[in-house]
C-alpha cells in the first residue's frame, strides 16, 4: 500500500484551515451589502463552490483526453475523481444559490436559465455514472467515460451561451463592458471573493487527490486479492 | 481525390443499407411517426392548453415531439446491428470507421426529416398556423442534423453498456439541450414573423452544433466501437 503523500498532507492542513480563516473573512471583514443584508455573504461561498465544479467538470474533460492519448488506467481515476468531486461543488452551488435565493427572490427556485443550465450541467454528469455503471471491464468504462467527459466539456459551454442569448435574472457581477471588464464590488468584498475562489480551488484539488488515491487503492487491493 | 470518393461512397453505401431495410421492413419510421403524434397528444391533455396558449407552444412540442421520436430511431439503427452481429460485419470491413458513423448519422437524419416533414401539415392543422414555411424547413434540417449526430454517437456509447438502449435518452436529453434550446426559439421566432437579424444568434448556435458534434463522431467513433 502506497504511503499517503506529504504535499496531500500539507492540502489537508491548508484546506482546514483556510476554509475557516476564509469564512471568518465574510462574516466579519465583508461589509454587509445595502440592498440584500447579510445574505448576500451567501455569494462568497457561492460563487467558489460553482467554479469549482466547472473547473472540476473541465479537468475531466482533459483528463479524458490524457486517458485517450496514453490509455494508462490513472488518467481515468483523474477524470472519475474530478467529474465525482465537481457534482458535490455543483450540488453545493445550487442549493447554496436557494438558500440566497428564498429571502431575495422570494421562492427557491425559478425557471431560469442560469438555474436551469446549472441543473441540467449536474444532471449530465449524473448520466456518466449511470454510463460507468452499465460498463463491465475497467477498459471500457475507461474509455466511454472519457469520451462521454469530452463531449460533454463540449457541451456545456454551448448551453451556457445559449442561455446568454435568453434575458436572465440572475445577477452578474463580472461584467464584460467597458474597458475590459469590471466587478461590481467594493475592495473588502473583491478581496474576500478572490479570497474563497482561492480556498475553494486548493479544497476541490485536495478532494480530487484523495478520491484519486482511493480509487488507486481500491485496485490495488483487488489485485492483491 | 481517389481516397475521398472512396469514403464518401463507404458512407453513402452504409446509408443506402440503411434506408433499404427500412424500406423493406417498414418498422423504425411509422413507429417514429406514431410516437411522435402521442406526444403531442399528451401533452395536449397533460398541459390543459388553452387555444391562446397552443400558438405560442407549437414550436416547443413539435421539437419535443421530434426528440423522442427520433430517439426511437436512433436506438432502433444501433441495436439493429447489434441483434444478428451485423455489426461485427460492419466493423470488420476494411473501411474507416468514422464512415460508418456518417453513413448512420444520415440514415437517422433522414428518416427523422421524413417524421418531421410528415409531422408539419398535421401541426399546421392542429394549430391553425402555417408552419410549411421555408425558413422552418430549413431550421428543422439544421437542428434535426445536430440532434442525430450527436444522438448516434451515444448510441453506439450506450449499445455497449448492459442497460442498452435504455441508457440513450438519459444521455442523449441533457446533452441536446443547446440543440433544443435554438431550435425552439429559432422555431418560434419564424412563425411569429421575426426578421432573420434577431434569430441569426440562434441559427449560428444550431450551426456550431451541426459542426461540433459530427466533429465529434469523425474523433471519437472508432474509439467506442473498439473491442
Amino acid at each position: 500500500m502506497s504511503k499517503k503523500p506529504t504535499l496531500l498532507l500539507l492540502f489537508d492542513v491548508l484546506s482546514l484551515i483556510l476554509i475557516p480563516a476564509a469564512l471568518i473573512l465574510i462574516l466579519f471583514f465583508t461589509p454587509v451589502e445595502r440592498v440584500m443584508g447579510p445574505v448576500q455573504k451567501v455569494f462568497y461561498f457561492h460563487v467558489s463552490a460553482a467554479w469549482a465544479g466547472m473547473l472540476g467538470f473541465i479537468f475531466a474533460g482533459v483528463a479524458g483526453a490524457g486517458y485517450l492519448i496514453t490509455r494508462r488506467q490513472t488518467w481515468d481515476w483523474l477524470s472519475l475523481s474530478a467529474i465525482e468531486v465537481g457534482l458535490v461543488f455543483g450540488l453545493i452551488a445550487i442549493l447554496s444559490g436557494m438558500i440566497w435565493a428564498q429571502p431575495i427572490w422570494n421562492t427557491w427556485w425559478v425557471w431560469d436559465p442560469r438555474l436551469t443550465t446549472t441543473a441540467i450541467m449536474e444532471l449530465i454528469y449524473l448520466a456518466y455514472f449511470i454510463l460507468r455503471s452499465g460498463l463491465d471491464t475497467p477498459e471500457a468504462r475507461a474509455r466511454l467515460g472519457a469520451v462521454y467527459a469530452i463531449v460533454s466539456v463540449g457541451t456545456v459551454p454551448l448551453t451556457f451561451f445559449s442561455i446568454r442569448l435568453f434575458r436572465t435574472i440572475h445577477p452578474v457581477v463580472i461584467t464584460t463592458g467597458g474597458e475590459g471588464g469590471a466587478f461590481n464590488m467594493s475592495p473588502r468584498m473583491l478581496l474576500a471573493f478572490f479570497i474563497s475562489l482561492a480556498v475553494f480551488t486548493l479544497l476541490l484539488a485536495d478532494l480530487v487527490w484523495h478520491r484519486y488515491r482511493l480509487a488507486e487503492l481500491q485496485t490495488q487491493n483487488k489485485q492483491e486479492a | 481525390m481517389k481516397p475521398l470518393i472512396r469514403y464518401l461512397n463507404t458512407i453513402w453505401q452504409i446509408t443506402r443499407k440503411d434506408i433499404q431495410v427500412e424500406w423493406r421492413g417498414r418498422q423504425g419510421v411509422p413507429v417514429m411517426l406514431v410516437f411522435a403524434l402521442l406526444v403531442v397528444f399528451l401533452f395536449n391533455f397533460a398541459l390543459q392548453l388553452s387555444p391562446e396558449l397552443q400558438a405560442g407552444l407549437a414550436s416547443g412540442l413539435l421539437w419535443v415531439s421530434l426528440a423522442f421520436a427520433s430517439t426511437l430511431g436512433l436506438n432502433r439503427s444501433v441495436s439493429l446491428e447489434r441483434e444478428n452481429n451485423a455489426m461485427d460485419g460492419l466493423l470488420l470491413a476494411p473501411v474507416d470507421r468514422s464512415a460508418i458513423f456518417f453513413g448512420k448519422s444520415i440514415s437517422n437524419f433522414a428518416f427523422t426529416c421524413l417524421v418531421a416533414i410528415i409531422l408539419l401539415p398535421v401541426f399546421s392543422l392542429f394549430y391553425q398556423q402555417n408552419m410549411l414555411s421555408l425558413p422552418l424547413i430549413g431550421i428543422i434540417l439544421l437542428g434535426v442534423a445536430a440532434y442525430t449526430s450527436l444522438g448516434t454517437l451515444l448510441a453506439a456509447l450506450s449499445i455497449q453498456t448492459r442497460t442498452r438502449d435504455v441508457l440513450l435518452p438519459v444521455l442523449l436529453y441533457p446533452l441536446a439541450l443547446p440543440i433544443l434550446i435554438a431550435a425552439v426559439e429559432s422555431s418560434r421566432g419564424v412563425l411569429s414573423g421575426q426578421a432573420f437579424a434577431d434569430l441569426q444568434s440562434w441559427v449560428y448556435l444550431l450551426v456550431a452544433c451541426v459542426v461540433l458534434f459530427n466533429a465529434a463522431g469523425l474523433m471519437f467513433f472508432e474509439t467506442i466501437l473498439e473491442e
